[in-house]
């Protein structure tokens, strides 16, 4: 009986944080210092990647798709931000299954980048399918959001895990 | 039967936090993250700085200018209709906080501290100190999201103030604005002003936006000039609302 009470204390705590940490990153992305448009990390980027670097795959797609809607809200849902989160949640999880890196805070970094990049480039291949821009612009636009976004999220994204990674290392460990 | 009831009793709990997972994520999509908007906006209430002795000294400075202004708009009104000209729009309007900014590099938009509650409402013009910033395209009963005319969607019909040529302003992704012309010759130059046309729907027409910084003809299907707006968009902190609708009846015969 008690410890029934106690993990369904746990899950509802689990819960909590993980939804409250998507929202402090949902809070965090409307903060800008004046003059510095390029340099704000993707912090619902940095989430997904810190969420699905030991989880399966389809946890880390359902992650992607739930958070590109809710950034969706927030910024324009056209092109649709789910797709590339999907896209970023899914690869990350497999590449941690293949134990190509090993979990630390730098390899979350790395991966990180490689995401932005990912990600933006994924979201300049729909802008270049779908919204009538001229090709060249937008590819010019890309080469500089994506390098400035994936530097500013993989320096971001160690905050984010520390804290995370160690409430469901705990988690695991208990069960 | 036996096996759908097993797999059901298995995985029920999982599929049921997947679709609330997905069910409440879609509604923030919806909604236009309106819940998460609001909450941001009541914590940073305590960050927003209050008014002090300088900002008092430019409000008494701001009031002497405007009342100057209000003699020579009355002025210029009573000319206007002496010459049956069309008379400018009263820009009164609501100072509301900006308290922050879109978070994505694609598109730019700004987040306002005052909604629906407010009396704001959807297509309502923002104007900053220098001239146009954009309009009001969502709103939630505290907060309200401005498309700038930096974002690459914006369009506005304009004019130049110097030989009434029209042309639409567009942003780019690259942060600049620039203003194409539908004439192969647009008689432009440096340092025109340019002004919201009448054409253009979603605006009041006469409100100033920037100067030309350049003019590019070397391409004859797209003559444009880049432009400078007047308002620093990167560095607003206060705007002003104007409330405006669509004008219904664009043509009224005599």
């Amino acid at each position: 009986m008690l410890n029934r009470q106690t993990r369904l204390h746990r899950t509802s705590l689990n819960w909590l944080i993980t939804i409250g940490s998507v929202g402090l990153c949902a809070l965090l992305s409307f903060i800008h210092l004046p003059n510095l448009h390029l340099l704000v990390p993707d912090w619902f980027l940095i989430w997904v990647v810190v969420w699905s670097v030991k989880r399966s795959w389809g946890q880390g797609v359902l992650a992607g798709i739930a958070l590109g809607w809710i950034q969706d809200g927030l910024v324009s849902a056209h092109p649709s931000h789910a797709v590339s989160l999907a896209l970023v949640g899914g690869l990350t999880a497999l590449m941690q299954k293949q134990r190509f890196v090993s979990e630390d805070f730098i390899s979350v970094a790395l991966i990180t980048f490689a995401m932005a990049i990912l990600q933006q480039t994924v979201i300049a291949i729909q802008m270049s399918l779908g919204s009538g821009f001229p090709l060249e612009e937008i590819w010019q636009h890309h080469r500089q959001v994506a390098l400035s976004s994936a530097i500013m999220s993989s320096l971001w994204a160690p905050l984010v895990y520390a804290p995370l990674n160690r409430w469901w290392t705990w988690l695991r460990e208990q069960e | 039967m036996a096996f759908l009831l097993r797999w059901w009793g298995r995985y029920a709990g999982g599929l049921v936090l997947v679709a609330l997972v997905l069910t409440s994520a879609w509604t923030l999509r919806e909604t236009n993250g309106a819940a998460i908007r609001e909450l941001y906006r009541l914590l940073s209430l305590p960050f927003q700085g209050a008014v002090d002795d300088q900002q008092a000294l430019i409000q008494a400075r701001t009031w002497q200018l405007e009342q100057q202004l209000a003699a020579v708009q009355a002025e210029n009104q009573r000319l206007r209709q002496m010459l049956n000209a069309p008379i400018l729009p009263n820009l009164n309007g609501r100072i509301v906080a900006v308290i922050g900014r879109s978070s994505d590099q694609w598109w730019r938009s700004l987040l306002l501290g005052e909604g629906s509650r407010q009396g704001l409402t959807i297509g309502s013009v923002v104007v900053g100190n220098g001239g146009l910033v954009g309009r009001i395209t969502s709103i939630t009963p505290n907060t309200s999201r401005v498309m700038l005319l930096t974002d690459p969607a914006s369009r506005v019909g304009v004019v130049v103030g110097r030989t009434r040529q029209m042309g639409i302003l567009r942003g780019q992704l690259n942060q600049q604005v620039i203003v194409e012309f539908l004439e192969k010759d647009p008689k432009v130059q440096p340092k025109d002003v340019l002004y919201t046309s009448a054409l253009s729907s979603l605006y009041p027409a006469g409100i100033p936006i920037g100067e030309v910084q350049s003019v590019e003809l070397s391409d004859p299907t797209r003559p444009h000039a880049t432009v400078i707006l007047g308002a620093p968009i990167d560095r607003l902190e206060w705007v002003t609302v104007i409330p405006y609708a669509e004008p219904t009846d664009t043509f009224t015969p005599n």
